[in-house]
């Protein structure tokens, strides 16, 4: 990547040069943006399309508006739902909340990895001594960023307007164009306050912290703002409040976009003011640059990766409670719609399972994909360790590579094993406290059921890590979206089998819904632990590599 | 057989068509300080890579200790302590945690020489990393690596980003090192440097040993650099005893001068000298010298990690 740069400074001359920052980050945020573009996009057309297939009948739609329309709890998860009896106003629901969440996700780490990232690896450095002020370098990267967030508009749009298009579905070109544009602006209002934490802290991390504990502040605000009609007013104080304000596809209120408008705009006019009172590299706010030391955990590699990886690891496990709790709350009412058909529930009832239950064996799934993104950023982690030269260390001592690398994987298995346990146990937890009607003993065959995808996952990218390193983590992301890509098709369209054999999470039984293939999940973790043996091998027999 | 700290067999690498190393054999007994000169690009952090472990040989092998570099890496590891030009530690790690962290990884640290070294490296450890100079994180490295007291030091450009207090300090511990018994294995581009600290100094050049010796036998290397300006006509210098290469330009000269410089001072103080500048040659001058300028240009081959 520095190359790239380098190349691009020295290639291009006199005014071309100038605006290199702006080209690189505009390269990196468009190719990601269409992405999740893509992903945004596909996640609502599914969404929509399957309203429209598991409710054709009016009376269907009713049940649905009976049972979230006015259920406070579901209410202050994701927001109020109304309008659920049509396909506009479920998929407005179904999708905003969550898709604007993911997009300001997306602007706090692409913000941060794009401006304090590329800083904090000394990157700017080599351009800063050229042509380019601070402050123009700023306003470069925020220029490209803008180009990644008209990409991301333009693909989520596209899919969204396209799915509006068919009869069933009924959305007007104009509604879906809002919807996407709600959706966006998530990004663009987190981006910016992903720039603007970059000023004010001294790694990336640190402005990630930063733009994430507004997320969020703004999360908590709105979440009490939708938990009781007569608090309703709180939500002009929350970010994700004003995109809830915006309503698209039920009542569009184009007013919520101007503090939207001007929170941004502050945020990016406080950025580049920031941006050139500061010295390249340091912080804006006072840095905490000593501490005292903490041993406890640092008596060998594995300890050092554990403290390494424990913020990363906290974030993650609260996550997957949250989510596991809010599973459980709403598996009663969930399993009630699935089991509404006579013949559901005959095929349930024949299976010994509740209505709870055989909710859950679907919403399980995304528990699956969570740990699944768990692994990937193992391998992450891993890669990073040896490409930033501070693996040599650990190596040029009395440790070998194998116990290195062996030493990670299996403290990753240990991670996505317990965050199987977390999701099983949270969702347990939830729907216990709801008296949903979900037994123990199947939960933990379930906590356990999700675990195997990530291993599977795990396995291959360090198969891919031992033998090709600097391609290790790219090919274990598209691994993985391959595979969430074809499950979420797949649901929708009819894709040849082949095809959907070739995602991790379709050979994952649904349970609790059904029983736990066991057979199934040993192969997969076979295979798994058969390519991490491989890439363990690959690993002792060639060079360590640099970036 | 284990009289040797280092031993390389027609080590060999590789980095695609690149050949980085070339049939280097190299030893370094016990207890010597053995110092490797070159330019950029010449080889020297791909044979000290190799030796670590950290690369795996194209071709030939080499020994620690009389244990081989690639399949006994953690017993050789054991009694090794190794210094990179890049100091590149974990960033939210203090100094102390980084010392305390790596020592433990070693299994055997000199507690009592680990206070000495933090004190005379002026080293705060309640700083985290990523708070440190570039010069810091070198000290941090170094520390880290000396506190262990391992029979062999590896030391590829430890200097790098170094004040010259420090450079002294770091020639204090070297000094120590020897008087210990241990033996050091120096790579640098600063010959003062390896002058000062090494029993034998190799020369490498595009991946091959050109030149190893000890300092007496490398003293047809160390040529002076003079350059002086006359009020008069330039004297002819060029049948001056120990004088090569005169370059004359206007009323001003510059050559270079091997062993004693007396009988040059002699014709320059006769011939009315109004302006004298001497200084070592560069490194990179002595290639010239010795080589031809087709020495220099290879391509870095030491960056390929």
């Amino acid at each position: 990547m520095l190359a790239e740069v380098q190349s691009e400074a020295s290639s291009a001359s006199g005014a071309v040069s100038s605006t290199v920052i702006a080209r690189v980050t505009a390269r990196k945020a468009v190719r990601s943006g269409f992405g999740w573009g893509l992903v945004f996009g596909f996640y609502v057309a599914t969404q929509a399309l399957a309203y429209a297939t598991s409710y054709p009948t009016v009376a269907s739609r009713e049940l649905l508006v009976q049972e979230f329309g006015s259920n406070p709890g579901v209410s202050a998860l994701v927001g109020p739902a109304t309008q659920l009896d049509t396909v506009p106003g479920y998929t407005a629901w179904k999708c905003l909340a969550v898709l604007a969440i993911t997009a300001a996700v997306w602007g706090i780490l692409s913000s941060t990895r794009l401006t304090r990232g590329e800083e904090d690896a000394g990157r700017w450095e080599l351009l800063l001594a050229g042509q380019t002020t601070r402050r123009g370098a700023a306003i470069q990267a925020l220029v490209g960023m803008a180009a990644g967030l008209v990409v991301l508009f333009i693909t989520s749009g596209v899919i969204i307007v396209a799915t509006g298009r068919r009869s069933d579905i009924g959305m007007g070109t104009s509604g879906a164009l809002f919807l996407a544009l709600a959706i966006v602006v998530g990004a663009a209002m987190f981006s910016a306050l992903g720039a603007l934490a970059g000023q004010l802290s001294s790694t990336r991390r640190q402005a990630s912290g930063y733009a994430s504990a507004l997320l969020g502040a703004s999360y908590a605000i709105r979440m009490v703002a939708d938990s009781d009609t007569s608090l309703g007013w709180l939500r002009w104080l929350s970010p994700l409040g004003w995109i809830e304000e915006l309503q698209p596809l039920t009542r569009p209120n184009p007013l919520a976009l101007v503090p939207i408008a001007v929170l941004t705009a502050a945020a990016v006019a406080l950025t580049v003011y920031l941006a050139g009172r500061r010295d390249l590299g340091a912080s804006t706010l006072p840095d905490r640059s000593s501490s005292k030391a903490h041993l406890r955990l640092l008596s060998g590699q594995a300890g050092l990766a554990l403290r390494l990886m424990r913020p990363t690891l906290v974030s993650w496990a609260a996550a997957i409670i949250a989510y596991g709790l809010l599973l459980g709350s709403i598996a009663k009412s969930g399993g009630k719609i699935m089991t509404s058909s006579p013949s559901m529930q005959l095929v349930f009832e024949r299976l010994g399972v509740t209505g709870a239950e055989a909710y859950l064996g679907f919403a399980l799934l995304v528990m699956a994909m969570a740990l699944c993104f768990v692994a990937a950023g193992q391998i992450s982690a891993t890669r990073t360790e040896e490409s930033s030269g501070r693996l040599e260390y650990l190596l040029v001592r009395p440790l070998s590579r194998t116990s290195w690398l062996g030493c990670r994987v299996a403290l990753a298995t240990g991670i996505l094993v317990a965050g199987g346990l977390l999701a099983g146990l949270s969702t347990w937890a939830g729907a216990a406290a709801n008296h949903a009607g979900v037994r123990f003993s199947p939960m933990i065959g379930a906590s356990m059921n999700v675990v195997p995808p990530a291993l599977l996952l795990l396995g291959v990218g360090v198969a891919v890590y031992g033998a090709l390193p600097r391609v290790a983590v790219s090919v274990t992301y598209a691994v993985l979206v391959w595979s969430l890509l074809v499950e979420i098709t797949s649901g929708v369209v009819n894709v040849n089998h082949w095809m959907i054999d070739t995602s991790m999470f379709h050979q994952m039984a649904a349970a609790p819904s059904v029983p736990v293939d066991w057979t199934t999940n040993a192969v997969m973790v076979a295979i798994g632990a058969l390519s991490a043996l491989l890439g363990l091998a690959a690993f002792a027999r060639r060079d360590l590599k640099g970036e | 057989m284990a009289s040797h700290a280092i031993k390389t067999f027609a080590l060999t690498k590789r980095f695609g068509d690149t050949e980085a190393l070339k049939d280097l054999d190299l030893e370094v007994s016990e207890g010597e300080v053995v110092g490797i000169l070159g330019p950029n690009g010449a080889g020297k952090t791909t044979l000290i890579r190799l030796l670590l472990g950290l690369l795996i040989p194209s071709g030939g092998r080499a020994e620690i200790f009389g244990l081989d570099c690639h399949s006994q890496t953690v017993e050789g590891h054991r009694r090794l302590a190794y210094v990179a030009g890049e100091s590149n530690l974990w960033p939210t790690l203090t100094g102390a945690e980084t010392l305390h962290l790596l020592g433990q990884v070693q299994g055997r640290v000199d507690t009592q020489y680990r206070e000495v070294l933090v004190e005379r490296f002026e080293l705060d450890v309640t700083k985290k990393v990523r708070a440190l100079s570039k010069g810091n994180r070198q000290k941090l490295s170094l520390v880290a690596a000396l506190m262990t007291r391992a029979d062999l030091l590896v030391l590829d450009e430890p200097t790098s980003g170094l004040d010259p207090l420090m450079e002294q300090a770091f020639r204090t511990c070297i000094a120590e090192a020897r008087v210990h018994g241990q033996s050091v294995l120096l790579s640098s581009h600063i010959l003062s440097e390896v002058e000062v600290l090494c029993d034998r100094i190799g020369i490498l050049r595009a991946g091959v040993l050109v030149e190893m010796g000890t300092l007496a036998e490398m003293r047809h290397l160390s040529a002076l650099t003079v350059e002086a300006t006359f009020d008069g006509a330039v004297p002819d210098l060029s049948r001056v005893p120990g004088v090569t290469m005169v370059e004359v330009l206007g009323s001003s000269v510059k050559c270079q001068v091997n062993g004693t410089v007396e009988p040059l001072l002699r014709v320059l103080a006769d011939s009315g000298v109004r302006e004298l500048l001497s200084r070592e040659p560069s490194l990179e001058e002595l290639f010239l010298a010795h080589y031809g300028s087709a020495s220099t240009g290879q391509s870095d081959a030491s960056n390929a990690r």
